[in-house]
């Protein structure tokens, strides 16, 4: 189909040009940037002509140094990224499930599961603060179950604050997307694991969930690479702390550069934080492709 | 036994309205304390009737002119959505019906591009913003928008497109239709649905935007999201007046988001069901 298109081999460039420029130029000299001043000993106010290069200075310390938050921050993340992804495709599957049925009313719950996905993040962050404040509706309703007051502004529970609110926010996330998923499914494997007698979990287990792989997938990939990299709602919330409880790599990048002005170890992290995120997004797409294929 | 299913039905339904409930309670709540008193709003136990006040927007749009921002938003969202689309339509064509080289390096290079977290680009965007002088201007909100938006663009609209089968161009070519004018009258119009899911999505992606507003803009050109700083003050955090805000800043993208929700659940699905 596309044979017959090679008669004027500049149209193809000349149409993409414009999103080219318009993307790469600022794109690429940003990275570029930032890569030069990961190298640099400079914070941001101090005289440029005293910065000096610091080589891979800066990489070393964050690495290396007890004082560095890198890792405590990388382990921040981990359980960040773990705990929401985990808990929202379980929640999220099952709520699919449970709309999948007959129930009355389903396109009244859809679309009240599209407004945690489209509030500001900045402004769920800030509402979120005062629920889980220590007198908030949170702890009321912790208090009425459990009759003890927990305090989600303190170090132990912070992040697990920031985790309930995204649980929240992103839940009808994969609720909307694996319930379309159900409803595209063909009818006649289960037709067929009825009339061979597979109960209700085996249907569960050996029709819906290979079929529905695909999709389950896509959901968790695409929730992955945003997850990473989320800013605002932990940034109104707790602003990263109290003292490093909700400080994820976002939060680090933003401590150091805009908070601490060293704009060296902020690149760098920078730096570190789109490897990260660009390799493990391409080792995750290739690998869906693969399955996906052999599946 | 049937007796027994339609039991089983209504413990269904049931659950079904308590999970989504639970869903729409934080909203409704935050919506409900937007129309509460100062003292009622931070409550213990919280208050569950009250005589609603408008107070609270009162407030935030005599002191904090809070319809500025509302503009602001309104300006950059839609500016950014319409730039993303001129750039990312002719792109998209490029990239689904010419076959060049590079091609997929050049796709791929948009999609790991459209992957850089902001926080992590956003002070070099703010130093670029200082040397040319564009700092706090909607010009330059607009500018780094696209470096998200188009490749996101591209790669939603790109399905879409390559779902169209070239044929119906080419018999539009045959009846003496210019290349462009078959894209225009033929092909343009069967994208309408994905061309509305992706600027839909686009347009709330920047309405909702953070960092990059927070950074790169300081009095002129703010939009909404970044108000929730002028709720933070030593006397403590505001909250009523920051409840009527939420209330106004969510309530245009909640309505829009309802009124066109088959099309946004299809772009949210997008990837995901075609697979």
């Amino acid at each position: 189909m596309h044979r017959r298109n090679q008669g004027q081999s500049y149209i193809p460039y000349l149409l993409i040009f414009p999103a080219f420029t318009a993307v790469f130029l600022i794109a690429a000299y940003s990275v570029f940037w930032l890569a030069r001043m990961s190298l640099v000993d400079w914070v941001f106010g101090a005289d440029w002509a005293r910065a000096r290069w610091g080589g891979l200075a800066n990489y070393i310390w964050l690495l290396f140094d007890p004082n560095s938050l890198l890792w405590t921050s990388l382990k921040t993340t981990t359980i960040y990224v773990a705990a929401t992804i985990v808990a929202e495709f379980l929640l999220g599957f099952g709520l699919a499930l449970l709309l999948n049925e007959k129930i009355y009313g389903r396109s009244i719950y859809t679309a009240i599961l599209i407004i945690p996905i489209v509030l500001m993040p900045s402004m769920v962050g800030m509402v979120g603060r005062l629920y889980f404040n220590y007198d908030g509706l949170v702890n009321f309703f912790v208090e009425s179950i459990f009759h003890v007051k927990l305090n989600w502004y303190g170090p132990e529970l912070a992040l697990w604050a920031v985790i309930l609110v995204d649980i929240w926010e992103w839940t009808p996330f994969f609720v909307l997307i694996m319930l379309a998923g159900l409803q595209s499914l063909p009818r006649e494997p289960y037709e067929a694991a009825v009339v061979d007698g597979a109960s209700g979990f085996q249907i569960l287990r050996l029709v819906t969930i290979p079929m529905l792989a695909p999709i389950i997938l896509t959901a968790i990939i695409l929730r992955f690479m945003d997850v990473l990299r989320i800013f605002d709602v932990v940034f109104a919330m707790f602003g990263g702390g109290p003292g490093t409880a909700t400080t994820t790599l976002p939060l680090l990048v933003y401590r150091l550069t805009m908070v601490a002005r060293n704009v060296g170890r902020g690149s760098a992290v920078s730096i570190m934080l789109i490897i990260l995120i660009v390799t493990l997004t391409y080792l995750l797409v290739k690998w869906f492709e693969r399955t996906k294929y052999e599946g | 036994m049937k007796y027994r299913k339609q039991i089983a039905l209504i413990a269904l339904n049931c659950l079904a309205f308590a999970a989504v409930a639970i869903f729409l309670f934080p909203y409704a709540f935050m919506v409900a304390s937007a129309f509460k008193s100062r003292l009622e709003t931070f409550a213990y136990p919280p208050i569950w009737i009250f005589r609603p006040t408008l107070e609270n927007f009162r407030t935030i749009l005599a002191d904090i002119h809070i319809m500025f921002y509302m503009k602001n938003s309104t300006i950059v969202a839609s500016a950014s959505t319409i730039l993303t689309m001129l750039f990312a339509i002719p792109a998209t064509y490029s990239l689904a019906r010419y076959r060049f080289p590079f091609k997929e390096g050049i796709a791929y290079g948009f999609l790991f591009l459209q992957m850089v977290p902001a926080i992590s680009i956003v002070f070099s965007l703010f130093y670029i913003a200082r040397t040319f002088g564009l700092h706090d201007t909607y010009l330059f909100l607009i500018l780094c928008y696209l470096l998200w938006n188009v490749p996101y663009a591209i790669w939603m609209l790109r399905g879409f497109l390559e779902a169209i089968p070239v044929e119906l161009e080419e018999a539009a070519m045959v009846d003496g239709c210019s290349r462009f004018k078959a894209f225009l009258v033929i092909t343009l119009p069967l994208m309408g649905g994905g061309l509305a899911a992706s600027a839909i999505l686009i347009f709330i992606g920047v309405w909702n935007e953070f960092a990059l507003a927070f950074f790169l803009t300081s009095t002129e050109a703010r939009t909404m999201p970044t108000t929730i700083a002028f709720f933070l003050t030593h006397a403590g955090i505001k909250w009523g007046p920051m409840f009527a805000t939420a209330t106004l800043g969510t309530l245009p993208v909640v309505a829009f988001a309802l009124i066109v929700r088959k099309y946004f659940i299809s772009a949210l699905t997008l990837g995901a069901v075609k697979g």
